[in-house]
């Protein structure tokens, strides 16, 4: 078996193929179809004509043969052969089939005779002879005089000039039809060639786009141009010089027959203009068109889809910024509560990265049994639709933590939900805060208590005082009841030094506004102690600074908070210590500083945080009330300053630095603690608002 | 296979060939028609000898139409009676009058059908003798002529208008076709120096037919025919174009003579026979009406006296 490998053809030369195959094919059938017709036709035509000469020839000869002239007759069947050469012979039978009259020469072929009959019912017979020289289509007539036959005409036809007018029947066909497929042939050539050139351009330019060039011009170029018809010089007009884009396809045109808008909503008006009459092409000129639009297009909503793209992915990472910089963790699960987008508090709260936590469950997430139960909860706002707000507790690396959550399932617009937005929040420190509040408030429910107690007992506890003395003039020196006033007097006076500190405490003391000068009032203090502090070799240090200003309030108070902060230090120091005392004026800021440092044992770091608390003392019993700071933390936010404590009994931290580190070194020298006081000096004091 | 796949498949270049070759074997089939020669040999001759008939009884009919009318007219006779008779008589066609005379003369024409003028002069100069005349169809034993003019020939209303005009008669012997009218003329004083013109129809046969069409051309003015002509032409052209000006007086008719010398016995046979024709019964009507008569009659000779006279009063030659 042969096998023909078959030739892989470009599609324009598929075309002209199956075009010339196509004209070859039709020019063949045509040819066959035409010049067998005409053959025919001659074959007829010259039956016809042999039938017409028999016809006249046979009325010729009748009276000839009526009147037996065989010269009339003779000259009549000679001069029939001598009209045309292909008239090979003629001659007449009598009814008897005996030859009347002939043309042949040197005798009559008699095998002539029978080879064709007619009867009386036709008007004529044809035989086709073949004399071996020749080829002769014998015609039979019968002569008649109405019915009555005279006998029977034979006309012999050579078929040359059938053939010959055959043969160039066939050469002229031949040559129309080789003709005519050439010129048809050109013709398909001219008209698909550049049907065929914008299709492979056409294809080229697909081609190109799937490559990702998406430069492409496969329309062809045209003669004129909207400009060059409209006359048009709007150099604005989007249209105008692009060459590589109908103007029916560009929005934004300005042409007054344009309608607005892009190709869609222009088109059919465009289509009644002339430019669009004058520049439309076929629909191969139109395909390529409209694919050189639509690769614009795309490359406009490419472009626009990159923007867009970067514009997301900008959203996206500012969003993942703004969420990981969230200390809430934040997290979206889909409709089987699975994660598909946490947040980095997320993943540091669960310990893992994001790809290790997308597409899991809080069970694979979280220890048994929270996981579980977190999962639940999920599942619970998945189905129910609503959300869930909770406080809960959970461990992490530092330890407990409280945690506020919020579950808000995502809706759809029927109502349905499509997943779970969670957030949570570390509330520990508010959890500490809410604490310290409680304590706050229940302190000052204590000291209004306490404040009312002294009041109501304040009285009374003068007059207990009052009469232990007066009864102590009455009683003999040095006698039992003399030693028990005067317990009853000094434990009266303990209460009453109680009672005064549960007052002042309460702020139930009148402040006396006044300007004095700090310096005074530090004096006076040390004045009132400095002989017990010599007792027990407490050395006092004082380095006052030079032109301070006054200060506005009430120097009582002020008064009060040295002693209690001298006393403490006292306390603190025992015996052979040292207190030094600083002040100056902080320009900055606008205040004094008052600066009270010792040289004790200093203040434990649990015990800072308590230090300014009420009823808060490391003093033993009948020592300390437990209110003398708290009273001077009073006074000092009274007046609108400040009070901060530092001391290294063994580590050392301010109050407002709790968090900071400790590792810088200590500014005090031997002084242990250190209590700043800040006092300001503007007119705008806040004491001018009691 | 996609559609691009099929169409290609479809188009492949062994289909095309296929196809052209299928084509040019349709073709060649539809070229060679079933139209087979027949072989023969024209070299064997073969020699053509004149068939000599003997004892052959020639029937000639006066050339007064074409040779074809004269057979249409009397083939049927000549059958009828060589079937009666048992005679081998043949028709023969003079080209003329004249040489149905001279035929006459010559004894080459046995049994003569001609008009009584011709008859007074094979009679008179060749010693033929009548012996049967024939009715019309108009049931006439005698004929007449006519002068003809064109329908709308205004000019010609009597025989004095046709002084001075153009004349087409049919043959000089002719009786109907010009002694009758010719006669007819001298009665009323006009005689042939009287006519623009005086011409015969030409000739050989149809005589009596291209009178009419001549006159009906309007190449002459008048014509002279026998009557029932017109009829015999009424199918080639429109005969009501044709207007009968006059009509000559009635003399005997067409006659059957026999030459001189011809058995008597044959001549008995013949006029038996023709004597016998019946206009009614079914076979002889249709030999009868062919010949455009109703039936033969004995004839003798003195019968046509009348046309001598004619003849005599014309100063035409017998």
């Amino acid at each position: 078996m042969f096998h023909i490998r078959k030739i892989k053809l470009e599609f324009k030369n598929q075309i002209y193929l199956v075009m010339f195959s196509l004209l070859m094919f039709l020019g063949l059938v045509t040819f066959f179809i035409v010049s067998s017709i005409m053959q025919d036709t001659m074959i007829e035509e010259n039956k016809n004509r042999a039938v017409s000469m028999g016809v006249n020839l046979s009325a010729r000869l009748i009276e000839p043969i009526l009147t037996m002239d065989y010269f009339s007759m003779k000259k009549l069947v000679d001069e029939t052969v001598l009209l045309s050469n292909d008239i090979y012979y003629t001659f007449v039978l009598d009814n008897d089939s005996n030859p009347i009259i002939h043309t042949f020469h040197n005798g009559f072929p008699a095998q002539l005779i029978h080879v064709n009959k007619v009867n009386e019912a036709r008007t004529f017979s044809q035989q086709y002879l073949d004399t071996g020289k020749y080829r002769v289509y014998d015609y039979a007539l019968p002569i008649f005089v109405d019915t009555n036959r005279l006998g029977t005409l034979r006309l012999g036809l050579l078929t040359t000039r059938v053939e010959k007018i055959t043969r160039r029947i066939m050469l002229t066909a031949l040559f129309s039809t080789v003709f005519s497929i050439l010129i048809a042939a050109l013709a398909g050539f001219l008209l698909f060639r550049p049907m065929t050139r914008n299709i492979k351009k056409l294809h080229e330019a697909s081609e190109q786009a799937m490559r990702g060039d998406l430069n492409i011009h496969s329309a062809p170029v045209l003669q004129k141009n909207c400009w060059d018809i409209m006359n048009c010089s709007q150099k604005e007009c989007p249209a105008y010089h692009n060459a590589s884009q109908r103007c029916w396809y560009t929005a934004g045109t300005l042409c007054k027959t344009c309608a607005a808008g892009d190709y869609a909503k222009k088109i059919l008006s465009c289509q009644q203009c002339k430019v669009y009459k004058a520049c439309a092409g076929n629909e191969i000129q139109s395909l390529a068109e409209s694919f050189d639009y639509m690769i614009l297009s795309l490359k406009n909503h490419l472009a626009e889809l990159n923007l867009t793209k970067e514009d997301v992915s900008k959203q996206k990472a500012l969003l993942q910024t703004i969420l990981d910089g969230l200390p809430d963790f934040v997290s979206l699960q889909n409709q089987k509560a699975e994660y598909i987008s946490v947040n980095q508090a997320f993943c540091t709260m669960v310990g893992k990265t994001q790809h290790d936590i997308l597409d899991k469950t809080a069970r694979d997430l979280f220890d048994f049994p929270h996981g579980s139960t977190y999962l639940k909860e999920d599942i619970k706002v998945l189905e129910t639709g609503k959300p869930l707000v909770m406080e809960t507790t959970g461990m992490d690396t530092s330890g407990k933590k409280w945690i506020h959550v919020v579950k808000s399932p995502i809706l759809k617009k029927n109502g349905a939900v499509s997943g779970l937005v969670s957030s949570g929040r570390d509330i520990s420190d508010n959890k500490i805060i809410q604490e310290q509040l409680c304590q706050a408030q229940k302190m000052e429910s204590v000291g209004q208590l306490a404040a009312g107690v002294a009041h109501e007992i304040n009285t009374p506890l003068g007059i207990i005082l009052g009469y232990a003395q007066i009864l102590q003039e009455d009683v003999k020196p040095g006698s039992q009841v003399l030693e028990d006033l005067q317990l009853i007097e000094k434990h009266s006076k303990i209460c009453s030094r109680i009672v005064a500190d549960l007052l002042r405490f309460s702020r139930r003391i009148q402040s006396t506004i006044t300007q004095f000068d700090i310096h005074h009032a530090i004096d006076d203090v040390l004045n009132m102690v400095e002989h017990t502090f010599t007792l027990d070799h407490v050395e006092i240090e004082k380095y006052f600074g030079t032109d301070l200003p006054s200060v506005k309030g009430d120097e009582e108070k002020i008064k009060q908070v040295f002693i209690n902060l001298l006393n403490n230090a006292f306390d603190a120091i025992g015996k052979n210590g040292r207190v030094s005392i600083r002040t100056f004026f902080d320009s900055k800021n606008h205040s004094l500083v008052i600066t009270i440092a010792d040289t004790g044992s200093g203040i434990l770091v649990k015990h800072l945080n308590k230090l300014f608390d009420p009823f808060f003392t490391t003093k033993g019993v009948g020592k300390g009330t437990g209110l003398g700071l708290s009273v001077t933390f009073g006074i000092i936010e009274e007046h609108g300053g400040t009070i901060q404590v530092d001391s290294r009994p063994a580590e050392s931290k301010s109050i407002e630095s709790r968090q900071a580190s400790d590792k810088a070194p200590w500014p005090y020298g031997d002084y242990n603690t250190v209590f700043i006081i800040t006092l300001p000096v503007s007119k705008n004091n806040k004491l001018e608002k009691y | 296979m996609n559609m691009h796949q099929k169409i290609k498949s479809f188009f492949n270049w062994q289909i095309i060939l296929t196809l052209i070759v299928g084509l040019c074997l349709f073709s060649n089939q539809a070229c060679s028609r079933d139209d087979r020669p027949v072989k023969i040999d024209l070299n064997e001759k073969m020699h053509i000898k004149p068939k000599l008939e003997q004892d052959v009884i020639t029937y000639a009919y006066l050339p007064q139409y074409s040779h074809t009318t004269s057979y249409k007219r009397h083939h049927q006779i000549i059958k009828y009676l060589r079937t009666e008779t048992g005679l081998n008589i043949k028709q023969i066609f003079p080209d003329t009058f004249d040489q149905h005379v001279t035929m006459v003369k010559n004894g080459k024409v046995d049994i003569s059908f001609s008009n009584p003028f011709i008859y007074i002069q094979i009679a008179d100069q060749f010693n033929a003798k009548a012996f049967a005349r024939i009715v019309t169809i108009q049931d006439q034993e005698n004929f007449r002529g006519q002068v003809i003019c064109r329908a709308d020939n205004k000019k010609i209303k009597t025989l004095k208008d046709c002084r001075d005009k153009t004349w087409i008669a049919v043959d000089r012997g002719s009786a109907g076709g010009y002694l009758f009218p010719l006669g007819l003329f001298y009665s009323h004083g006009i005689f042939q120096s009287d006519f623009k013109e005086i011409v015969f129809a030409p000739g050989p046969g149809a005589k009596q037919e291209k009178v009419v069409f001549a006159v009906h051309a309007g190449k002459y003015d008048i014509g002279t025919i026998r009557e029932g002509t017109l009829n015999v032409v009424a199918s080639r052209i429109n005969t009501s174009d044709i207007r009968v000006i006059s009509s000559t007086p009635l003399y005997p008719g067409w006659v059957y003579a026999t030459r001189q010398n011809l058995d008597a016995k044959v001549i008995q046979k013949i006029k038996t026979a023709l004597l016998a024709l019946d206009f009614n019964k079914k076979g002889d009507r249709s030999i009868l009406e062919a010949a455009n008569f109703i039936k033969v009659i004995p004839a003798s000779d003195p019968d046509f006296d009348p046309i001598r006279e004619l003849a005599s009063d014309l100063k035409v030659s017998k």
